[in-house]
């Protein structure tokens, strides 16, 4: 079965400030925050496909509503203990906006994604579950 | 076979149920045929006048340095696209089987270590291996120059008379190559008939897919993990594993797989970081430009497409194993020693009754069919 991207759909009436729209454009994708983040992001293709590269469009934005750094973006499969066959790069547009290229989850089953942000001295691990059939 | 025969008929009562997450599952391993794909490093992929061009050329001895030896010779359209060995024999003796070429236009790594990145990239290698064909850039360069029908061929093909760069005019043969082995796409099988059925909840038709085949897969997409690995309208996910294979080639020499497969890749001036992939965008290089060298591809393999899995005359990449029978009880017995994962395996020894192991063996062979016969290609320019 194809993987849905729109799932989530998130009404953050106080987050929804100009600097940080969470947003990304056609109302779809995933959000995840932590005490000091909020990140948005979706993906490109809108269906992630077992195999086949894809790339993830990220906001990052710290709580108080101010764009962050994104380090690094990677992925597990946990359960059988193994990265991506592929490492993503990522391209930095103006504030706060990334693009993460040359994704691919090479089998069906639980995927971790990681996402490394740093906002000043503080950087944060976050993290968000994909389950691809 | 006859005491099969015998004893199913008490079994033809049961039904198999399927879960909404199994009929899931099945259905992702369908449509059959898909819709052939385009290439887009490949210019001329898809074009009638390159894909006959590429037959011919696909049939000629010329190619090779002792004017003996054609892309046929290993990839007999009578062998399922192979070579009916359990190793490929050139001017020596490969260390491989040779793949059968079916579905090939919808890979995107080639070769069992993954070396080359687009079909025509991978076609190159034959050619030039002294071991297969020992060509030459200059001897493909001047065929397409001197034969009338080939360089009238090429003119059809790409629109202009063949010019004196050779490694251009190699490259050029095996686009048209490519484009032609794009086309064979194995025909519809039994499985395939089950699997739209089901999908579409006939009943009445899905009863025809026997009661055997119906529970090897069952086990495949269930207990025995195996779509995880084999997923998808072609039964791979195009990627590469160890299924516990020895990747001994003789005593001391080893057989290192993708990690081979990646260090070749880099070094190849055809790969789609290079300057004959036509796909301006940059899109088709995707995957070459962001796949990364890991600790366990020492030893891993390409998934193998198991669409007519049941014609092949050996197994994996080395051909060490003669039957489907033997692949099915390998993956049975398999030594987790020898599997390192710190994980949950993907592969374990299942420990299947004899039972278990006829039915996945079963539903293997549901994965095959008669092709239709072809017809030998028509002249280039009569
Ligand atoms: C001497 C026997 C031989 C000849 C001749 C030969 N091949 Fe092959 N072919 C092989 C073997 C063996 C492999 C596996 C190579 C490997 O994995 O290292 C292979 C692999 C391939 C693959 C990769 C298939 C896949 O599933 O990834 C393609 C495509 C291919 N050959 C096309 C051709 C074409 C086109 C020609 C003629 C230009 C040709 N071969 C000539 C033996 C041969
Ligand atoms: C970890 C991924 C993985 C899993 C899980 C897996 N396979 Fe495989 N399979 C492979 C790889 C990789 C090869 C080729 C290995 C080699 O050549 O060394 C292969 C080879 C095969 C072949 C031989 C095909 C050929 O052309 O040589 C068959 C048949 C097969 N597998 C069936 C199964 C079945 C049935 C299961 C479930 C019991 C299964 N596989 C589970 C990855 C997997
Ligand atoms: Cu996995």
């Amino acid at each position: 079965m194809r993987f849905l991207a729109a799932l989530f759909i998130f009404l953050f009436a106080n987050a929804a400030s100009a600097d940080c729209p969470l947003d990304l454009g056609r109302g779809t994708g995933w959000v995840v925050f932590s005490d000091h983040y909020m990140i948005a992001f979706r993906p490109e293709p809108i269906r992630i496909e077992v195999g086949q590269p894809f790339s993830l469009l990220f906001n990052v934005c710290t709580k108080s509503n101010s764009p962050a750094e994104l380090l690094a973006v990677d992925a597990v499969m946990p359960e059988h203990k193994h990265p991506m066959n592929y490492r993503p790069t990522i391209v930095a547009g103006a504030d706060g906006r990334y693009r993460a290229d040359g994704l691919v989850f090479h089998m069906p089953g639980r995927w971790e994604l990681s996402i490394d942000v740093r906002a000043g001295e503080e950087s944060e691990r976050l993290t968000h579950d994909f389950i691809l059939k | 076979m006859l005491l099969a025969a015998l004893m199913s008929p008490a079994a033809a009562q049961e039904l198999v149920d399927w879960s909404i997450d199994e009929v899931r599952a099945i259905e992702r391993h369908g449509p059959w045929p898909p819709p052939l794909v385009r290439d887009p490093s490949n210019r001329v992929s898809g074009m009638p006048a390159a894909i006959a061009l590429g037959e011919h050329l696909f049939n000629d001895p010329r190619l090779s340095a002792n004017g003996r030896m054609s892309c046929a010779t290993c990839h007999q359209a009578g062998r399922n696209w192979s070579d009916g060995r359990a190793k490929g024999f050139g001017t020596v003796d490969l260390d491989r089987r040779t793949p059968s070429l079916w579905n090939v236009g919808y890979a995107h790594w080639f070769g069992w270590d993954g070396a080359g990145d687009s079909l025509w990239a991978q076609t190159i290698r034959p050619i030039l291996d002294r071991r297969e064909m020992a060509g030459s850039a200059a001897q493909v360069g001047r065929l397409l120059r001197d034969d009338k029908d080939l360089a009238c061929g090429y003119e059809r093909a790409f629109g202009s008379k063949a010019g004196v760069d050779d490694e251009h005019l190699l490259v050029d043969a095996v686009k048209a190559l490519a484009a032609f082995q794009a086309t064979l796409v194995s025909p519809r099988t039994r499985f395939d008939a089950f699997r739209d059925a089901l999908v579409a909840g006939d009943r009445a038709a899905t009863a025809r897919y026997p009661l055997s085949e119906q529970r090897g897969l069952k086990l495949f997409i269930g207990t025995g993990n195996c779509d995880t690995c084999h997923f998808g309208p072609r039964f791979t996910n195009g990627e590469f594993g160890d299924v516990g294979i020895a990747f001994f080639v003789r005593p001391g020499e080893v057989d290192s797989g993708r990690l081979g497969g990646l260090a070749k890749l880099a070094n190849s001036p055809f790969n789609l970081l290079g300057r004959y992939n036509d796909d301006a965008s940059g899109a088709s290089a995707a995957r070459t430009r962001h796949v990364q060298r890991l600790h366990a591809n020492f030893g891993e393999f390409r998934v193998p497409s198991l669409r007519q899995v049941g014609r092949a005359a050996a197994y994996m990449h080395d051909g060490s194993l003669a039957t489907l029978e033997e692949v099915v009880r390998h993956y049975s017995e398999v030594s987790l020693d020898r599997l390192h994962s710190d994980g949950t395996p993907l592969v374990r020894p299942l420990g299947l009754t004899p039972q278990q192991r006829t039915d996945l063996v079963a539903f293997l062979r549901s994965l095959d069919a008669d092709p239709p016969p072809r017809l030998a290609p028509p002249s280039l320019c009569p």
